[in-house]
């Protein structure tokens, strides 16, 4: 005899990996079954299977540009965040604790302001005083770093507290090492697993960022995208198929990592 | 001197980071604030009265029940999961499966997600056509993509999973022993919960019930690809006027409707803050 409550946790579960699952699938018998849904019947399902629409996105000369701006932005973000973050994390853990507070404040202050609203704000300034620096795409990587703070922060700050940052300066500092050789020499090294995570949620980050990008017409990845699917519809969700895919994974390996390290992802930063 | 050479190395760290912060987040930020009161060169409320009426009025309307609708209904499920996990192990297989996808889910949103519930929902979907030829039509039933029903569907996909990773560490954090002594007690999993696991657990609820409404209001690429071009939402609307504003006046109001957005996510930040002392103070006793 089955139970009620039993029987009513394995509906809830099923429920729930359906809802997770079948838009997934339904994406991808669209991209990748040449059959539109309206001739599909109980005979043909298993006809017309291919990964051609794959080939036709990544015959777009719009695609292999969009994609390589993406990458760019990506490197450009993930250098700027170290630059920014890693020497300020490092020394507000060793040198001011009192200041810690603040810093925390500062990084998740990007959750008041979502990015729709942000870009108003930068229209209203930058396009009258200085118009030239909203031409590049590279403008995004400010925006693109600050957005991601609350994670990148939380992921350094967690690591450089379970190194005991503290106390290795102290013991750097007694056998005579100054500060900029105990950074290069102790943090960083240190540092390196919490810097691949940071990278990688950075990395899944701006591969997928759309309100940014779109609305200062700049065309990266995921705005060409919305352009391309209009015109080739299934190459377009293969291709947005293929991004989810290897957010996914990336994601997926950074958080395991973070797990391993006894770190937390934290979804909000916060 | 002392003084200067004392304070020099935090200077040059934080400099980078306060440029940062200044120029591309609190100048702008600022700037909108300050815009949406000023009308025909002088101070004035007319922008901010204009944002709160007639169709803006309805958006904010629209998309406060939007976030509300997921918060509540994402929120429950997200804090079921995880107290439906607590009993795992943490290195379980399912455990790392559950962390790992909420932890990917809660950050897909944008386009390929608005694009999966199209294969599947859309007037071609998959499960549209599946559900046609057992007799349910969705159009006839009202259920569009584009309406209230159709948004929640979508934005739950990330809403869920984010509650989860914010309960999770909370729900676990409760201590085997509690639960130990309610049950040798004689009390049943339900009484529990009911009386000792959701009161201990209510700050996180509510922070994460916000969090979840402050996700759901700001959420801009699902709905755009989920609306296809001027939406009922506030996201939408403020991509309508910023779009169009060459039209001298349409800029104050995107100030002004941005303006309103910042006040109420602002708000509901400090009613968390404030909430969670008061419900804290409850706890302790």
């Amino acid at each position: 005899m089955i139970s009620v409550g039993k029987l009513a946790r394995t509906g809830f579960w099923i429920l729930l990996i359906g809802y997770f699952l079948l838009p997934m699938l339904a994406m991808a018998r669209f991209a990748f079954q040449t059959i539109p849904t309206f001739l599909l019947t109980t005979e043909n399902v298993f006809q017309g299977w291919g990964f051609g629409s794959l080939t036709v996105a990544f015959q777009d000369a719009g695609v292999i540009k969009s994609t390589i701006l993406s990458l760019q932005l990506c490197a450009t973000t993930i250098a700027l965040t170290f630059f920014v973050l890693v020497p300020l994390t490092t020394y507000v853990e060793v040198s001011a604790p009192k200041l810690k507070p603040w810093l925390t404040g500062a990084t998740v202050a990007t959750w008041l302001v979502p990015p729709v609203a942000l870009v108003v704000g930068v229209a209203a300034t930058f396009r009258q005083v200085i118009p030239s620096f909203l031409t590049s795409p590279f403008t995004l990587t400010f925006f693109y770093s600050l957005w991601m703070l609350p994670f990148t922060y939380r992921a350094i700050d967690g690591q450089l507290r379970l190194i005991g940052a503290k106390n290795l300066f102290e013991a750097a500092q007694s056998v005579g090492c100054g500060p900029i050789t105990f950074f290069f020499k102790v943090i960083l090294p240190n540092l390196k697993s919490s810097l691949y995570i940071s990278a990688s949620l950075i990395f899944a980050a701006v591969l997928g960022e759309f309100t940014f990008a779109s609305l200062l017409l700049k065309q990266t990845m995921p705005v060409y995208l919305w352009s391309f699917q209009s015109s080739q519809a299934r190459a377009g969700f293969a291709l947005a198929l293929l991004v989810m895919v290897a957010t996914a994974l990336i994601l997926g390996f950074a958080v395991a990592r973070m797990r391993k390290r006894g770190l937390n992802f934290s979804a909000t930063g916060i | 001197m002392k003084k200067i050479r004392k304070f020099a190395p935090a200077l040059i760290v934080a400099a980078p980071f306060v440029i940062l912060m200044s120029i591309f987040l609190i100048w702008p930020t600022l700037t909108t604030i300050g815009k949406a009161f000023i009308h025909e060169d002088e101070f004035s409320f007319f922008n901010m009265a204009r944002a709160m009426s007639g169709t803006y009025r309805d958006s904010f309307i629209t998309t406060a029940q939007l976030s509300l609708i997921t918060s509540l209904i994402g929120g429950g499920i997200g804090l079921l999961m995880a107290i439906l996990l607590r009993s795992l192990p943490v290195e379980s297989k399912s455990r790392t499966l559950a962390d790992s996808w909420s932890a990917v889910a809660s950050q897909l949103g944008g386009l390929p997600l608005a694009f999966a519930f199209i294969a599947l929902l859309g007037t071609q979907g998959i499960l549209t056509k599946v559900l046609g030829a057992f007799g349910i039509d969705l159009v006839e039933l009202g259920f569009s993509l584009t309406g209230l029903a159709g948004w929640a569907l979508v934005y739950l996909y990330f809403q869920i999973p984010l509650m989860f990773l914010i309960m999770t560490p909370a729900v676990s954090a409760l201590r085997a022993s509690w639960f130990e002594s309610a049950t040798s007690m004689g009390a049943n999993a339900w009484q529990f919960w009911r009386s000792v696991g959701i009161p201990i657990l209510l700050p996180t609820i509510v922070t994460g019930f916000v969090l979840l409404f402050v996700n759901s209001f700001s959420a801009y690429a699902t709905a755009y690809a989920l609306s296809t071009g001027a939406g009922q939402l506030i996201p939408l609307q403020i991509r309508f006027i910023l779009q169009g504003n060459v039209i001298t006046g349409e800029d104050e109001l995107g100030f002004a409707i941005v303006t309103w957005a910042l006040l109420l996510l602002a708000l509901s930040l400090v009613a968390v803050t404030l909430l969670q002392r008061r419900v804290s103070r409850w706890t302790e006793q």
